[in-house]
């Protein structure tokens, strides 16, 4: 099985045949500009020294994000990682909820007790991340087991970044979902840098796609900077595995266009990279195709943006009205209890 | 109610499960065709069918971690792990994911790792461990040591309905050598409650696992030969611990013996002698005393092994000691 | 942070390890105006270097730290507000609450209390309690007083016991290492009913041997019901307490001393074992009053000493206990103990309102009002001194406590067991009363009043003899005469 490489997303009927109407399309550009206005307001924050700890984005990543979850089932599942923000916007949880989060306010979906983009709401079926790369995998997987055991056609979605590929859990819960044929999509963020860890020390093979092979599924690489050819190669091997045809490993191409945190300024990136994919930028690429594609009008554009910069606004007055964590419940939550069992999200 | 050993009853008591409730299965390394290393689920895979006695590939973190995603699916699953002692592959797993997910995401873990633990039998260093200590020292997660069989199917039961990630150590040194009386029908051994396995006035010993019959047969002898009442209290839950009936042991009798099979430093026993010391120093009548293994890993030769098992000689002469003082 | 009209600019912490930052540029100056989110200045740290986004909006106030000058991670380096306004000085930390006015007042209570004017104002009933306090501190400090052990290390579970029944463990025979009292051992003297009492053990059948010096070995491991043993001997040791469980919304918990305990544990025996009836009477003190006056200078000039009421009321107490043996006896199994000595226990009050302390004068039927008087402020101070021996507070016959300090008029002292009854005095207040003139007519006087009451063990003491001994003892003290010492 060699691996393919994903072709570009032409015309608007060609995305039709994807399945994506106008309304759809207009709406993954909303989400793009969420996403990066959120984290954008993030960096700000930051800054300003009302986020503690450190501070992880995706800039650059928003179009693989987005594209993969826009291709995800209502009762589907993910793992998404911290340059995923796009797969919880457009999963639907809400921006001021983020920023509690980033805060560490207790509105947040941790309530303080983790950071960053360490959360999930688990009602819109994602699952929170830990530092642990990739641990999510084998959770991926055993989501994917309780589907195949259950014999429900739902699909269980896993991130990981080629520098966590490193690690053995990548491995083994590659091998399991291959030798079982597990209804589970793996998607590789390959932005090109593991913190200062350029792809040639990471990895000897040309594509991580290539991988797959050894697992015994089909490896796709795809321009992560596409967001329509993400949600073409997303929505094929999610409806493949979603049929009982096992895995993929798609291997989404993009550079990750800051440090690999807020406190890094990846002096160790060569300028032209950043110049060559700066052109390349998601968000742009996409306003661009809309415009020739789908006729994106300087009306529609402006209502977007302007909704989009409004909810933000909200978003933070609201993020801001959150509480501090009172440290009198530090010890709640360490025990699950039965009722825990109960919740819908449990399902 | 019948006669059955410590195996029997773990195994009766998953195979209730399993038919009682869809949602539990068992996944691990040679449980389905083969019945499992020893034997537990020896004619699982028959009844029950592939996908719910799956026999996974040699990778104890994808074990243990589907485990974990299948239950935020809504499955209780039940990992069996060959050795209690290949559990430190998924360490990580269980500490990272499985222990604080409920504290930082609300998403409870129910799931159950059964870990055949314990030496005597030459096993040597990673067939022989007792490794209860480290998992216990990370907040989320239970720990449960039985010592009878009718312990082990209530105390499996109890853990498989727990919200909770728990670690279930099934000592194998007591799989066939113990027996005793289990009630035919589904009962559930609250976790968290030790039990008095010897009720006594002069000495305490606290204890779990296979070291509560050596507890047992020194303080026979103690009973016998020097007329000394010694109490063995069965702490059954390791993680969390039953606090409240050690301290009334201790008051009662106000000279306590901590003997586990795990090594000394850093053994549970340490957090036990602890917090006799702080919440029960009053009721003390001599410090408080350890039996353990010493700081090295379980040896081979049958005589070495018996140097560093604690054995019914070394409870005697601690139990001498502190009935001296 | 931000006040309704002001914004802080702080030093942002980029990066987990990163604890200071150094302002390379502002860009902007000290009044000009600047927007939200507007670049303010550029600051370099360890890991990166950046901009830093205004947090408000409004002008430059204040610019707080320089170009150049490094600080904290959060550290205010700016003010920011409207147009017009002043940056608003920092709040500074409060000064700690003064810890030496503390200790101040403490010695302060600490010196009342030892002003030996009245030595007794002991608002609290007496006990015989605390004896172990000072048992225990000797028992630990000297070697044991009296008695064979080897050993004189105590362990926590003795100690506790120890302190709980008022035990000198140094008088308890031991059979752990090198002669070491066990838990076993104490256990055993305590349900064997050895209190502190050095008369013979009588022969009650039920009675394990009452504890002398030195005791014999103990009998095998009592039952917890030794309540079998006699009346004086306590019925069983100290149950454990109950837990308290949680503490509730407004609750708030604290330990108890091994005093409070000691306390808590005698009084209640002390009402389980006596049947507690109190008679009261009224003395009219003018006497007292009077001579007391005439003899203070000449006592504190003489002998140093100040001769307090309770000197009075202990001397003629002692007079009359001399016709009323059964008042200053004792049940002790099916007899009745009668002596011919008065060992006088008096109550003292703590320092701190840590307790209570009953020190006892032995043999005071040798002693006058000045014996007395000088007895009195020896022992009170050695108390305060914490300086008195398992002696100095055992072996008491009967008891004198003065609820009256703080100006009560009435009270029902607990009995010190195994005494039969205890002598309370109470404020002396000016009040009308009816005398007779010289014609034998009733007239009004002002007179100094004390109301007295006797708190006795009806299983010994009836209410007539009771009755009796009060009516002789007002007597004395009302016809006090000049020359009485």
């Amino acid at each position: 099985m060699a691996v393919r490489e994903a072709e570009p997303v032409g015309s608007f009927s060609e995305v039709k045949e994807a399945g994506l109407d106008r309304e759809d399309l207009l709406g993954i550009y909303r989400n793009l500009l969420v996403t990066r206005a959120i984290e954008e307001r993030g960096h700000i924050l930051y800054k300003q020294g009302k986020i503690p700890g450190s501070f992880y984005t995706g800039r650059g990543n928003e179009g693989a994000a987005v594209g993969v979850a826009s291709a995800m089932g209502p009762d589907d599942v993910g793992t998404p990682l911290h340059r995923d923000m796009g797969v919880h916007v457009t999963r639907g949880v809400e921006p001021w909820r983020i920023l509690a989060q980033y805060m560490g306010r207790e509105d947040g979906p941790t309530r303080g007790r983790d950071g960053n983009v360490h959360m999930a709401d688990a009602r819109l079926g994602m699952i929170a991340m830990v530092s642990h790369l990739p641990a999510m995998l084998p959770v991926a997987v055993g989501c994917a087991l309780a589907f195949r055991i259950r014999e429900e056609k739902r699909v269980a979605v896993g991130w990981f970044g080629e520098g966590s590929a490193a690690r053995g859990d990548a491995h083994e819960a590659m091998n399991l979902a291959g030798v079982r044929q597990l209804p589970v999509v793996f998607v590789c963020g390959n932005n090109q840098w593991a913190y200062s860890t350029p792809t040639h020390l990471g990895y000897a093979v040309e594509h991580l796609a290539d991988r797959a092979a050894a697992y015994g599924f089909e490896g796709v690489v795809v321009d992560g900077t596409d967001v329509l050819a993400v949600y073409r190669e997303a929505k094929a091997a999610i409806e493949k595995a979603r049929e009982g045809g096992g895995p993929t490993l798609l291997e989404l191409k993009t550079l990750r266009m800051e440090g690999h945190a807020v406190h890094d300024d990846a002096f160790y990136v060569p300028k032209e990279l950043f110049e060559e994919w700066a052109k390349r930028d998601p968000i742009e690429r996409f306003r661009t195709w809309l415009r020739e594609n789908a006729e994106l009008t300087d009306e529609e554009e402006e209502g977007i943006s302007g909704r989009v910069k409004k909810l933000l606004n909200d978003a933070l007055a609201q993020a801001d009205e959150s509480p501090q964590p009172d440290p009198a419940t530090l010890l709640d939550g360490v025990w699950a209890t039965p009722e825990d069992l109960d919740t819908p999200h449990h399902k | 109610m019948a006669e059955k050993t410590y195996l029997q009853a773990i195994s009766d008591g998953l195979r209730q499960e399993l038919r009682r409730d869809e949602r539990v299965f068992v996944i691990g390394e040679d449980v389905g065709v083969y019945g499992g290393a020893f034997k537990v689920t020896l004619g699982f895979q028959e009844e029950f069918g592939p996908w719910r006695i799956i026999d996974s590939p040699l990778a104890e973190t994808a074990i243990v971690g589907a485990c974990t995603g299948a239950a935020m699916m809504g499955m209780r699953p039940v990992a069996e792990m060959q050795f209690a002692d290949f559990i430190s592959c998924a360490w990580d797993h269980l500490v990272t994911v499985a222990a604080k997910q409920r504290f930082r995401a609300g998403t409870p873990v129910p799931i159950v790792v059964r870990l055949p633990s314990g030496g005597g039998f030459s096993g040597g260093p990673f067939h022989s461990q007792n490794p209860e200590s480290s998992f216990a020292h990370i907040p989320g997660l239970k720990c449960v040591c039985p010592a009878t069989p009718e312990d082990a199917k209530g105390l499996l039961v109890a853990a498989i309905e727990d919200p909770n990630p728990v670690l279930f150590f099934e000592h194998k040194h007591l799989y066939r050598r113990i027996k005793g009386e289990v009630p035919d029908e589904r009962y559930v051994t609250p976790i968290g409650k030790a039990r008095t396995h010897r009720e006594g006035e002069d000495i305490s010993v606290i204890t779990w696992g296979a070291m509560v019959y050596t507890a047992d047969e020194a303080a026979k002898q103690l009973e016998e030969a020097d007329d000394v009442s010694v109490e063995v209290i069965d702490l059954r839950t390791v993680m969390p611990w039953d606090k409240e009936a050690v301290l009334a042991s201790v008051r009662k009798c106000s000279k306590v013996l901590v003997l586990h099979e795990d090594t000394r430093t850093g053994g549970f026993g340490g957090e036990i002698a602890a917090t006799i010391g702080e919440e029960a120093f009053e009721d003390l009548d001599a410090p408080i005393k350890r039996v353990c293994a010493p700081d090295c890993p379980v040896p081979f030769s049958p005589i070495l092994e018996k140097a560093y098992i604690p054995q019914v000689d070394d409870v005697v002469k601690g139990l001498r000691e502190l009935a001296a003082y | 942070m931000a006040t309704e009209t002001q914004t802080e600019v702080v030093m942002p912490q980029m990066g987990v390890s990163v604890a200071e930052g150094t302002i390379t540029k502002w860009l902007k100056a000290e009044g000009e105006p600047i927007a939200r989110d507007e670049s303010l200045l550029e600051i370099s740290t360890d890991k990166v270097d950046t901009e830093v986004p205004s947090p408000g909006e409004g002008v430059l106030l204040k610019i707080l730290v320089q170009e150049g000058e490094t600080v904290e991670v959060g550290a205010i380096l700016a003010v920011i507000g409207p147009e017009g306004s002043s940056a608003a000085a920092p709040v500074e930390d409060l000064p700690q609450p003064a810890t030496q006015a503390a200790a101040d007042a403490t010695e302060a209570a600490a010196s009342e209390t030892a002003e030996p004017t009245d030595p007794t104002p002991t608002p609290t009933p007496a006990a015989s309690a605390p004896a172990s306090t000072a048992t225990s501190d000797t028992a630990s400090q000297a070697p044991s007083s009296g008695s064979d052990n080897g050993r004189t290390f105590v362990s926590p579970v003795v100690a506790r016991i120890a302190s709980e029944h008022g035990v000198d463990v140094a008088r308890v025979q031991g059979t752990g290492n090198g002669g070491r009292v066990t838990k076993k051992d104490i256990l055993a003297f305590v349900e064997g009913g050895g209190q502190s009492a050095p008369a013979a053990s009588s022969d009650a059948t039920s009675q394990a041997p009452a504890a002398t010096a030195p005791p014999s070995a103990p009998a095998a491991p009592a039952p917890p019901a030794a309540a079998a043993a006699g009346a004086p001997a306590p019925p069983k040791p100290a149950e454990a307490p109950v837990a308290a469980g949680e503490a509730g919304p407004g609750e708030t918990f604290e330990p108890m001393t091994a005093m409070r305990r000691g306390i808590a544990e005698h009084m209640r025996r002390s009402l389980d074992t006596s049947a507690y009836v109190t008679s009261a009477i009224e003395v009219d003190m003018s006497k007292v009053v009077a001579i007391r006056g005439k003899l203070k200078k000449e006592f504190e000039a003489a002998y140093g000493v100040n001769p307090t009421y309770l000197a009075f009321i202990a001397r003629a107490t002692v007079e009359t206990l001399r016709e009323y043996p059964w008042i200053n006896g004792e049940i002790r199994g099916d007899k009745i103990v009668t002596r011919n000595y008065v060992h006088l226990g008096f109550a003292v009050e703590l320092a701190d309102g840590k307790g209570l302390i009953v020190p006892v004068i032995k043999n005071v039927e040798g002693m006058n009002l000045l014996g007395i008087a000088k007895s009195v402020v020896e022992i009170a101070q050695r108390a305060r001194d914490k300086k008195l021996t398992p002696d100095d507070v055992q072996g008491g016959t009967f008891t004198i406590t003065n609820p009256g300090g703080y100006g009560t008029f009435h009270g029902t002292p607990v009995i010190s067991q195994p005494q039969a009854g205890i002598l309370g005095t109470y404020a002396v207040v000016k009040r009308p009363w009816v005398v007779q003139d010289d014609r034998g007519q009733d007239v009004l006087a002002i007179r100094p009043i004390m109301n007295l009451t006797l708190t006795y063990d009806h299983r010994l003491v009836d209410g007539a003899l009771a009755g009796r001994f009060l009516r002789d003892l007002r007597g004395r003290l009302e016809s006090w005469g000049e020359s009485d010492y």
